[in-house]
């Protein structure tokens, strides 16, 4: 054999250990590519079209799972020029202004990300409320959903203070104080967070682990459950007229769908396409390319609006944080001025209870509200009273942050935001 | 994928789009790598003044410690010599009438810090020299120069 | 999904769209990045450069290019601003335009930027790398933008903290205004002790005021004299009724016995000619003219009592142990003379009451007046009894410098709202801003509070690194023992005087060094007669009626202890040397300045008789070395060498006729 044809076949050898399909050209082959990726195998191999309308998830979750990762990778890269004791960590952001290449469209880009994914998460939880998505089998999934949702806020809280500037710190100061007024547990709470009594370089540290190491970790362990039960439980989507689910079912004994399973089974056969021999799957798609181009443009997108945000838009960096001056109004960061406005009125009911009450409710969710009825569609009809309460309480912590934000002045005296 | 003509305008967008994300995916490597290089240092400046040419007794080196370097004043002019060793990094010692001493493998180097003997692989490093506008002797460690340098005042 | 296989078209379209937009928005980052605002400095740099430069020069110029970057590791401070400033070290620059002109001045060479860097003087954001973030002027969130003009001098005071900084002018007026006006008495300003505020005690001042007079003064001290010392304290007419009660009653140390002095035979005409002989005028301003080391006498008739007036002249450390103010050899005819000519024609506005103010007499009144006293802190520039550790009633002003303002702190006037603008408001119209002040209303200039702004800015918040700070020793308070430190007491010669650096700044001549200065016989003469030395001179050593025994005494001790050995060399007279010296007295125009001989300018001092009064060593010592002897003298130096000092002086020490010598 000539050498260079041998070379071909040793290269193509390498080749096949680590991309076992090649381009896909046939639908098989796509379905084994989706089956033998660990990164698209997250995918089925084929989906269902309704999955594929905009109108339905938004691409929501899509859009979380993205932010995560352009934050993941910018704050990586951040971190290499990030010193978490305070003058050095204002210094940094200086330098990441000033001299590093490129730095200040990544802080920007790190910022940026964060705040949407905050606005995403939210918006996404509420779309899986309004199209029933959280109802059996996929209970659990709200509750681990619920959950990505409280981290999101620690994650971008506690990433609030590492620039060590006035806003960082006395957000912080205004986030901790609120912390402390849950019963009991409130103080301990505060002193365990700031690493002592006041905000100093251990509550930097603190905070920077509990950023960098800590929430994303576990971050990535409850995207990773998250995501494994969407794909056991498959999308949601209109009640087809099928049998209902056997009581192994109903309990999340057995998973709902094991279209993977039925996929696989049907590669023994290839000479045959596969929607034609699948009668379960008559309407569906393969993922490949139309799941994955659609995540593709989404991701594109995403990419191009940020960068254009942080072109445009720098993150602001106020003075050197200094303990001794208060500005005013101190304010928490933005999520939290729903709840700031409510401490107002009363630090208990405001700071501890509503709270309180407002998470169980939302973990409670999809027990308290089983009838398996109207899912998989916007603003179902037999849902109207779970719709109609959830989307009341969703405004008025909506109205509540806007308010907080926009509305209170010096002394959190109300102000209207066009007077300046 | 292969691209055939005439494209589809399918095949054509979506070759387009490729190629300008591919594009851009390689801007996002090189920016990464450019990223990585800082532009400023925070550590010693490799071009500092090390004092005014009166301040160097003549005919004797004169050792900055701080910054690791001999300064000579010669009759045939000034001249600078490193005193870390070539071999691991250790400050060499001057030897009157002999030249350096390495006190951590016994290298040895001559008065313009050749290899005498020892295991050093290079000679000691020679640095160049400029006056700055308030007269002072600078000392520049990025532009090494030969022995035979010397630097007239 | 018609077609399961293919894609619809506007994907295809979306993804080519937003691909090639990716793409875009990636050339956008790098041209943001490589188009920044200093390398397009740097590129305009390298080309002047080329133009200013010939080419041996630019061979070995640093290269230029890249973020330059001063770092002061014991500041932990960061200037960049030599990557735009590029020419300010070289002095090739001096007529390049801005960013490139070279440093004015010889600054850098006191302030090696190496060590210094650009902001630790100038402020400003020494980390940005673009114009606007280096605050050249006012940015957000920075709150040390550059400081413009004058203000600079600011940053000077931050590492040097000796009062006088003799390249910083308006700091060194800002300081010494601070000093004057007696700020440390009621705030902790560090470098100044309130100790150094000296008003006058009040233990005893029921004998000595005129009730009218009390209340015109505390109502507002510059109606009775326009340079008042004394602040406006803004009273409320209830406050000054109980001011003036508690002052009337304060009554410790009566006054010395006047029973028997006979008014009628008061003569103001002698006790004006006394006045005059004893140079009152030197630390007494009257009609607008005289010095201000003593409060100002052209009113003084409608303030004190005569019999008060009597004592006071007799003894003025009676009831004053602190007073500036000489105790005069006076025999009581001449004290009631003196008297007479204050009370009867140094008559104010206020006409001198006749009729008792008994108010002093309700316990009530006297006891509000107390309270207001210690509300207004009036005890930190008047030691009272009973009050010496009552605290500062002002706030402190250690790191007044940083003091964050508020924009509604302006309260709606139109400023800027800067520290130095509030600082400047504040010392101008302290009632004028948002807080309640209780600071009383000083009648500074403009002038004279933007230099306190000047002075108060330079007090900063951080502390600084021992290496970095310069300041001056604190000097011993000299006391001397014996007959001599009571005579030094009784006629207050450090009221005017130096001695180891301590005392007054009102006299030029310091006591250290002067018995190697003058000679004894003349120094006894002086003492007892002493006349002008410099013509054009106002103030002059008062005529303290001293006894020759004292004057003996001050001299003999003056002439062995305050010597300076290495200005007591061996002196023969030389004919031939006096004459060289003649020859080089006319040839430099010294006559220009010095009388000799009845001719000659009225400058410097008379030399006429310089044999008589001065010691070669001086003369020769000084000749070659004015400045360091006296920093600022006018004196020139005309670079002598040491043998034509020698001769200079051998010419002096010939010149005893004293034509035209003192002209009192």
């Amino acid at each position: 054999m000539p050498d260079a044809a041998r070379l071909r076949l040793w290269l193509r050898s390498v080749g096949r250990s680590v991309f076992r399909v090649g381009w896909p050209r046939t639908d098989k082959d796509r379905a084994a590519a989706m089956i033998s990726s660990f990164f698209l195998h997250i995918h089925s191999a084929k989906v269902q079209p309704h999955s594929l309308r905009p109108s339905y998830t938004l691409g929501l979750g899509l859009l979380s799972f993205y932010l995560f990762g352009v934050l993941i990778i910018t704050g990586i890269a951040l971190m290499l020029y990030y010193i978490p004791t305070p003058l050095a960590a204002y210094r940094s952001m200086k330098d990441l202004q000033f001299v590093v290449t490129f730095g200040m469209v990544l802080r920007n880009m790190h910022r940026w990300a964060a705040h949407v994914m905050v606005i995403a998460v939210f918006l996404h939880m509420c779309r899986v409320f309004f199209t029933g998505a959280y109802k059996i089998p996929r209970q659990f999934n709200w509750v681990v959903g619920v959950g990505l949702f409280l981290l999101t806020l620690f994650l971008s809280f506690t990433g609030y203070l590492l620039p060590w500037d006035q806003l960082s710190l006395w957000a912080i100061t205004v986030g901790t104080n609120m912390a402390s007024y849950a019963p009991w547990l409130g103080d301990y709470l505060k002193y365990l967070l700031l690493g002592g009594n006041v905000i100093g370089p251990a509550t930097l540290l603190r905070f920077y682990v509990l950023h960098c190491v800590i929430l994303p970790a576990i971050a990535v362990g409850l995207v990773g459950v998250h995501f494994f039960r969407v794909r056991k439980d498959g999308l949601s989507a209109p009640a087809r007229p099928e049998p209902a689910p056997v009581e192994e079912e109903r309990s999340g004994r057995f998973p709902a769908s094991t279209r993977s399973y039925g996929l696989m089974a049907l590669t023994d056969r290839p000479a045959l396409p596969v929607e034609e021999t699948d009668p379960e799957a008559e309407d569906e798609v393969m993922a490949w390319p139309h799941l994955l181009y659609r995540e593709l443009i989404v991701l594109l997108a995403l990419l191009v609006v940020l960068h254009v945000v942080s072109l445009l838009f720098d993150a602001p960096l106020e003075e050197l944080a200094d303990p001794t001056r208060t500005p005013n109004p101190a304010k928490a960061p933005w999520y939290f001025l729903g709840l700031q406005e409510l401490v107002h009125y009363s630090a208990f009911i405001g700071g501890v209870l509503v709270p309180t009450i407002v998470v169980l409710l939302l973990l409670l969710t999809p027990y308290l509200d089983s009838a398996p009825r109207g899912v998989g569609v916007w603003f179902a009809p037999e849902r109207r009273w779970a719709n109609w309460i959830f989307g009341v309480l969703a405004s008025v912590a909506i109205l509540l942050t806007l308010i907080g934000t926009y509305f209170r002045g010096t002394n959190w005296a109300w102000v209207w935001p066009w007077t300046g | 994928m292969r691209l055939t003509w005439p494209m589809t305008r399918r095949r054509f967008l979506f070759t387009t789009g490729t190629g300008a994300v591919v594009a851009g995916v390689l801007g996002f490597l090189g920016a990464t790598v450019r990223y990585l290089f800082p532009n400023v240092l925070y550590e010693p400046a490799s071009r500092f003044p090390a004092g005014h040419p009166g301040d160097f007794p003549a005919g004797e080196p004169s050792f900055l410690p701080d910054r690791r370097l001999f300064v000579f004043n010669s009759s045939a002019g000034f001249y600078a010599i490193s005193s870390v060793c070539t071999h691991l990094g250790c400050n060499v010692r001057f030897v009157a009438g002999e030249g350096f001493a390495c006190p951590c493998h016994g290298s040895r180097f001559d008065l313009n810090g050749q290899v005498v003997s020892g295991p050093a692989p290079r000679p000691l490093a020679w640095f160049g020299l400029s006056l700055s506008p308030r007269g002072e002797l600078v000392v520049d460690e990025r532009r090494t120069v030969d022995p035979d340098y010397r630097f007239k005042v | 999904m018609r077609n399961p296989q293919t894609s619809p078209l506007r994907l295809h379209q979306a993804f080519a769209v937003l691909g090639v937009a990716f793409l875009a928005i990636f050339a956008w980052v790098f041209f943001k990045e490589y188009l920044a605002e200093w390398r397009t400095i740097q590129a305009q740099f390298r080309r002047l450069e080329r133009r200013v430069k010939d080419p041996h020069a630019l061979s070995l110029a640093p290269p230029v290019g890249g973020i330059q970057q001063i770092w002061l590791t014991d500041l932990d401070r960061v200037d960049r601003c030599t990557t735009c400033h590029l020419g300010v070290d070289d002095p090739s620059f001096a007529s390049a335009p801005q960013p490139f002109t070279a440093h004015p001045g010889a600054w850098l060479r006191t302030h090696s930027p190496d060590r210094f860097g650009c902001t630790v003087c100038h402020g400003g954001q020494g980390e940005a790398t673009t114009h606007a973030d280096a605050a050249h002027h006012r940015v957000p969130y920075w709150p040390e933008p550059i400081r413009a003009g004058e203000l600079i001098e600011a940053n000077c005071g931050t590492c040097h903290r000796q009062r006088v900084v003799p390249q910083a002018f308006w700091l060194t007026s800002g300081r010494e205004q601070i000093a004057r006006a007696g700020c440390a008495a009621c705030h902790d300003i560090p470098g100044f002790s309130g100790a150094e505020v000296r008003a006058p005690r009040l233990e005893s001042v029921g004998y000595k005021l005129q009730p009218a007079w009390v209340n015109v003064w505390l109502a507002n001290p510059s109606d009775y004299l326009s340079q008042a010392r004394m602040p406006n304290f803004r009273l409320t007419p209830d406050e000054i009724a109980g001011l003036s009660a508690f002052l009337l009653a304060q009554r410790a140390v009566a006054p010395l016995d006047s029973s028997a002095i006979d008014w009628g035979q008061a003569n103001p005409q002698r006790g004006r000619t006394l006045f005059g002989e004893a140079r009152c005028v030197t630390c007494h301003m009257v009609d607008g003219r005289g010095g201000t080391l003593g409060p100002d006498l052209s009113a003084v008739a409608s303030k004190v009592r005569r019999e008060w007036l009597f004592s006071f002249l007799k003894d003025p450390m009676r009831d004053q142990p602190d007073a500036v103010m000489l105790r005069y050899r006076f025999t009581d005819e001449e004290i009631r003379d003196l008297v007479a000519y204050l009370t009867t024609e140094l008559l104010g506005s206020t006409e001198p009451s006749a009729t008792p103010d008994l108010r002093y007499q309700s316990p009530t009144l006297v006891e509000q007046g107390r309270e207001a006293f210690v509300r207004h802190g009036c005890y930190g520039c008047h030691r009272f009894a009973g009050m010496e550790n009552l605290p500062k009633i002002g706030p402190s002003l250690v790191g007044v410098g940083d003091k964050p303002v508020e924009p509604a702190e302006f309260k709606g006037k139109t400023v800027v709202p800067t520290l130095p603008n509030w600082l400047f408001l504040k010392l101008r119209e302290p009632d004028a801003l948002l807080a309640a002040s209780r600071m009383p209303t000083y009648a500074f200039t403009e002038m004279e509070a933007a230099v306190v702004v000047i002075g108060l800015l330079s007090i900063r918040k951080t502390e600084l690194p021992a290496s970095r700070v310069t300041t001056a020793p604190q000097p011993e308070p000299y006391q001397p023992q014996g007959a001599f430190g009571a005579l030094v007491s009784r006629y207050r010669c450090l009221s005017c005087h130096r001695v180891g650096g301590s005392g007054g700044t009102l006299s030029t001549v310091p006591l250290d060094r002067i018995g190697s200065q003058l000679q004894r016989t003349y120094l006894i003469d002086y003492l007892q007669n002493p006349g002008a030395v410099r013509v054009g001179i106002e103030e002059r050593m008062p005529k303290f009626g001293m006894t020759a025994e004292e004057a003996r005494t001050l001299a003999d001790y003056m002439s062995t202890v305050f010597v300076d050995d290495s200005l007591d060399g061996p002196f023969k007279p030389d004919p031939e040397a006096t004459r060289r010296g003649e020859r080089l007295f006319e040839a430099l125009g010294c006559r220009s300045c010095h009388i000799v001989g009845g001719r000659g300018g009225y400058v410097g001092p008379d030399l006429g008789d310089s044999g008589r009064r001065l010691k070669p060593g001086w003369i020769e010592a000084w000749l070659t070395d004015p400045e360091g002897w006296k920093p600022g003298t006018l004196q020139p130096n005309y670079g002598l060498r040491a043998e034509e000092a020698r001769d200079l002086a051998a010419y002096l020490m010939s010149l005893t006729s004293g034509v035209g010598g003192r002209t009192r």
